[in-house]
């Protein structure tokens, strides 16, 4: 929130929402193969994208999340039989919907990371972290919650007659 | 404007209900104020004079079939009226299992467009006062109803479409200028619910807005609160909205939620080749899938 930071340079915070079953394992893989990523990155595990409710990925950005990543299993290898192909479309609409409120779409990623993928893990993440590092913190939700709050200056027509007024 | 069709409606009613076809007709009665129409739910052959069609007839009647209104009625069969719009959202809810066509008699009704706004309902209808939906409307004339007046459509009012000129219009904008457009709009919603109240969708019995454990959306009148809710909405209805702008017409705030509705129902059309409310369809477009949907856009 402070303009003048100093020497501290913008850090990314990026929600992941993986499947278990592909890509939580592919990350795992990573992780013990000790390959090298971004430590920008949450981490939230569900059973499958299928569960992933839109509602969620907008949460997050309210929240403060610059970069939200939802990845799980190849079409075809769904733990779930389906739950990924559902996915697909829900996500297909949601993105077009998102654009046309004016969410920037390269702060959203979606990506297949199968459970032997470790290596396509870190590109995808690295790949998204360095992205939002240069796009920078998203301003659109926190302009939101900002609105509430007055800021001190006197500033509308309102209160500048209120102001002389005094 | 209808007053033929007006007539036919009613003497339909009339037979119906006295020759026990139906148990209850949900129609249109004049209202209180000069010009104004109300829905009504008739039982009897007398009360069911009182039917009348006007341009003034906005409601979308297939609202009170769903189980969201309690007090509609629910026994044997039912006789509705319905414009075209009206009947798109007939033909989405019986998708969805909310209804059943053999309980239902449905009295079509021709119709060239509609009121925009009934605050002053005795106005003639014209390019100006027309609702902003019925110019871009295919149903002019409702398929598939029981019952359809034969009487001649009068001459609609000349005027083009306003919703994809203004979807375009945006879509020409960058992501900030949009991100400010919506903002705008949604600063002035109240959260007074009225567009899901009135939508024959949201018919479900907690709405994802009244949950607390998680709470997702808030339902206070925030300016975060107010974005979530209108994205989640037009999510929910991406598939399923019929454009009866009633949404749009019940905003004390006038936002403008059918030109929402309206560019999510052109994306469905153009990502899975769906429109809304033209078949009885088992599974929507985003209940069902194929192998070879579009994913160009997953890594």
């Amino acid at each position: 929130m402070h303009a003048e930071k100093g020497n501290r340079e913008f850090e990314p915070k990026i929600m992941a929402f993986v499947c278990t079953w592909c890509t939580y394992a592919g990350a795992d893989l990573a992780g013990t193969s000790r390959m090298q990523y971004p430590s920008n990155v949450r981490v939230l595990k569900f059973p499958c994208t299928g569960r992933i409710d839109p509602v969620f990925i907008l949460k997050a950005f309210q929240q403060g999340a610059d970069g939200v990543l939802v990845s799980g299993c190849h079409p075809g290898d769904c733990h779930y039989i389906s739950g990924n192909f559902h996915a697909r479309r829900r996500f297909a609409v949601f993105r077009r919907l998102i654009d046309f409120m004016g969410v920037d779409l390269n702060r959203l990623q979606f990506s297949w990371v199968s459970a032997a993928e470790g290596g396509k893990w870190v590109e995808v993440v690295t790949e998204l972290t360095e992205r939002v590092r240069a796009m920078g913190p998203m301003r659109e939700f926190k302009d939101l919650a900002l609105e509430e709050h007055w800021s001190g200056a006197v500033d509308t027509k309102e209160l500048k007659e209120v102001y002389q007024a005094i | 404007m209808y007053p033929a069709v007006g007539d036919a409606v009613r003497k339909e009613a009339v037979r119906l209900l006295s020759e026990k076809k139906v148990s209850a007709v949900i129609g249109y009665a004049a209202g209180r104020r000069k010009g104004s129409c109300m829905p009504i739910v008739v039982t009897n052959a007398e009360d069911a004079e009182k039917l009348v069609f006007s341009a003034a007839c906005v409601n979308n009647l297939s609202l009170y079939l769903t189980k969201a209104k309690k007090e509609g009625p629910k026994e044997g069969k039912i006789g509705v009226v319905v414009k075209g719009c009206d009947m798109k959202a007939l033909v989405g809810l019986m998708g969805e299992s909310q209804l059943k066509r053999e309980n239902l008699y449905l009295i079509g009704v021709p119709c060239v467009g509609v009121l925009k706004s009934v605050s002053r309902p005795a106005v003639p209808l014209d390019s100006e006062t027309i609702a902003p939906k019925c110019l871009e409307c295919d149903a002019h004339l409702p398929r598939g109803a029981d019952f359809v007046p034969d009487a001649k459509l009068p001459a609609s009012p000349e005027t083009a479409s306003k919703y994809a000129a203004e979807i375009a219009r945006l879509e020409a904008m960058t992501s900030p200028e949009r991100w400010a457009y919506w903002k705008e709009q949604f600063s002035k919603c109240i959260k007074c619910f009225a567009c899901r109240q009135v939508c024959p969708f949201c018919y479900c019995e907690q709405c994802l807005c009244d949950r607390n454990r998680p709470q997702m959306i808030e339902s206070t009148p925030r300016p975060s609160a107010n974005m979530m809710w209108h994205i989640a909405r037009a999510m929910h209805l991406a598939g399923r909205c019929a454009g009866c702008a009633e949404c749009e017409r019940v905003c004390p705030m006038d936002i403008p939620l059918n030109l929402l509705n309206r560019k999510m129902a052109k994306e469905l059309k153009e990502l899975y080749g769906y429109e809304a409310g033209l078949e009885v369809c088992e599974k929507g477009p985003l209940n069902s899938y194929t192998e070879k949907d579009d994913q160009s856009f997953i890594k």
